[in-house]
Order: structure tokens, then C-alpha cells, then sequence
């Protein structure tokens, strides 16, 4: 190889490797902050399933049988939501039976399923807050006499 | 792809997980790691068995890593009819054969988008393959039981790890680039000035 070529190698490869770094760096730094700000879910003591509750985390890629499995609910009530005979529909994901039974309303089937997760689920309660300990009692302050 | 095959996970579970390990190691863009991590994730959630899943991911792995160093294997004799006079190309030859061991075992898990091209050079560069196996299994191994963990770890909220672990990954193999150029030009240069150096005495 030619000098010439040597260095417009060496000069490419440098080039690139910055490029990566800048692009995946400020891409890792994005996920990094994404990532840290979530701690993971409890832990679930070994040989049990954690059930989830979160339906943002449903995705169209998911079939009807895992979702109903992650949120530990019948999927005949998913099925009847969807107006969809469950017969043959088990494998499929959920765009894949958007775009075999509502072809014209894309994201329709996702937005169904989270609608009906959201209406099945119990309300969430508002755990009680302890009194305030910080206020000094009423008691200890000594009455004022004239 | 990638949402494709993960409702396949779902549906066929671990014999399909071993398959997807295997086309990513011969070299078809299946996103082997993404599907690694939810995969953990899934058997957290009771969808697929962690044991089995292991096994065949591990197995489908090391097969297609072995079937690319085959590839390697065999192309080292066009190899060497076309490079074989080049002091460069030998050199470089003998630097990979001094540091095989970690290349192959780091580029399993760390810089992963790099493994392919170690399989092909381990390959052609005629070291022994018994020697790349024990290094390609444990780098394999730490590779699902690290991401496989993690997405056992964090469940459902894999994808945060996946994004996370992915560009990692980008930014490691920009890093081995920059680095290998910069200590590359740095040598050419000291070289070129010694040179001028003795060409003036």
C-alpha cells in the first residue's frame, strides 16, 4: 500500500471512529438518563411471576395470550373488546390483527386493548399520610394570663 | 424484524430463541441481543422456561460462531494467494494471533457488532480451534447470562436495558476505531520522523 493510501486510511478510520463516538455517545448519554431514572421493578421472590400493571408498556408486537398472561386476565375479555373470534387469532400480534380486521384504523387494536386493560383495572388508592410530627402539640404551649 | 420475531419468541419460545442466536452469529441482522434481553424478560414473566432458553440461545450461539470461523477457515487459502506476500497483512496476522483470546472474548458480549469479523479472521489467521471454542463459549456464556439477566432483572421495562446496552455497544466499537487509528497514525508518524532522522545523519 502507498503512503498516500496509508494515510487516507488511517484519516478514515479516525473520521469514522469519532463520528461513532459522537452519534452512539450522545445516543448512550439520552438512554443512560432514561435508563437511570427507572429503577427496576420489585423483584419477585424466586419460583413466583410478577404481574404487571403498567399498560404504557403494552406493545403492538405482543399477542393477546401474553398480554393476558403479563396482566393476569382472561383473554376473552380482550377478545370480546376487540370483537374478535379468538379461534385462529392466538399467534397473531396485535397488528397483525389490526390489519386483518380494522385494515382502515391503523393502531386501533393497541388503543382498544390499553382502553380495556385501563377500565378492568382497580382504581388506584391513595395511601394515607402519616400526621405531620414536625408541629409542636397544642398542649405544650403554656397558656397566656392576662 | 425485531417485532416480528419477538411475537415468534412468544409464540415457539425456546427452539426459535436458539435459531435467532444462531442466524445472528452466522451474520443475519436478527438483532441477537434485543431478543436476548426480552427473552429474559419473558421468562421472568412465566412465558418461556430461563433453563432451557439458556441452553439453546448458548448452543445456537456457539454453533453459528463455529460455522463463521469455518467460513474464515476456508477462505484462507484466496486469503493467502492474495495477501499472503504483504508484510502488513502478515504482521497483522501475527498481532491478532498474540491477542486472539481476549478479541474473540470481548467481542462476544462488549463490542458485539464485532464478532462476526473475529470469527472470520480467527479463521483464516489459523489459530487453533480449540483455542477459539473455550474462548467463543465463555464469551457467549457472559453474553446471556449478562443480558439475559438483566432482562430477567427488569421484566417488563427491558427495553429501557436494550436501548441502553445497544448504543453501548455503538459507542464501544467507535471508541476500538478511534483508538486503532489514533495509535496507528501516532506509529506511522514516529516511524516516517526516525527515518527523516536517519536519511539526514
Amino acid at each position: 500500500m502507498s503512503p498516500v493510501k496509508q494515510r487516507l486510511l488511517l484519516v478514515g478510520m479516525i473520521v469514522i471512529g469519532f463520528a461513532f463516538v459522537v452519534f452512539f455517545g450522545i445516543r448512550f448519554f439520552h438512554a443512560f438518563r432514561a435508563f437511570n431514572g427507572h429503577r427496576p421493578p420489585h423483584f419477585p421472590p424466586l419460583g413466583s411471576q410478577s404481574v404487571e400493571t403498567d399498560v404504557s408498556l403494552i406493545r403492538d408486537w405482543m399477542t393477546i395470550g401474553y398480554i393476558s398472561h403479563a396482566y393476569r386476565l382472561p383473554p376473552k375479555l380482550l377478545y370480546e373488546a376487540l370483537n374478535i373470534p379468538p379461534n385462529g387469532n392466538e399467534r397473531k400480534s396485535l397488528k397483525q390483527l389490526n390489519d386483518e380486521y380494522y385494515p382502515m384504523e391503523p393502531g386501533i387494536v393497541l388503543a382498544k386493548v390499553k382502553a380495556t386493560m385501563l377500565a378492568i383495572q382497580p382504581p388506584v388508592v391513595p395511601t394515607v399520610m402519616s400526621p405531620n410530627t414536625a408541629m409542636p402539640p397544642v398542649t405544650a404551649i403554656p397558656p397566656i394570663k392576662p | 424484524m425485531a417485532d416480528f420475531l419477538l411475537t415468534q419468541v412468544i409464540n415457539y419460545g425456546a427452539p426459535l430463541f436458539g435459531l435467532i442466536l444462531f442466524l445472528g452469529a452466522v451474520g443475519f441482522p436478527v438483532g441477537a441481543s434485543v431478543i436476548l434481553i426480552a427473552a429474559g424478560a419473558f421468562s421472568q414473566q412465566g412465558i418461556l422456561e430461563w433453563f432451557p432458553t439458556a441452553t439453546l440461545g448458548l448452543a445456537g450461539a456457539i454453533i453459528g460462531d463455529v460455522l463463521s470461523f469455518g467460513m474464515g477457515f476456508y477462505a484462507k487459502d484466496w486469503v493467502d494467494k492474495r495477501f499472503g506476500n504483504s508484510k502488513a497483512w502478515k504482521s497483522a496476522e501475527e498481532s491478532f494471533a498474540a491477542r486472539a483470546g481476549l478479541a474473540i472474548y470481548l467481542t462476544r458480549f462488549l463490542i458485539t457488532a464485532l464478532a462476526i469479523p473475529i470469527n472470520l479472521i480467527a479463521g483464516g489467521s489459523g489459530i487453533q480451534f480449540r483455542r477459539f471454542l473455550t474462548y467463543d463459549s465463555l464469551g457467549e456464556f457472559t453474553w446471556i447470562i449478562l443480558y439475559g439477566g438483566l432482562g430477567y432483572f427488569f421484566g417488563s421495562q427491558w427495553e429501557l436495558v436494550s436501548a441502553f446496552l445497544s448504543n453501548f455497544g455503538g459507542l464501544m466499537v467507535g471508541v476500538v476505531i478511534l483508538v486503532s487509528g489514533i495509535t496507528l497514525a501516532v506509529r506511522k508518524l514516529k516511524s516516517e520522523s526516525n527515518q527523516a532522522l536517519m536519511q539526514k545523519n
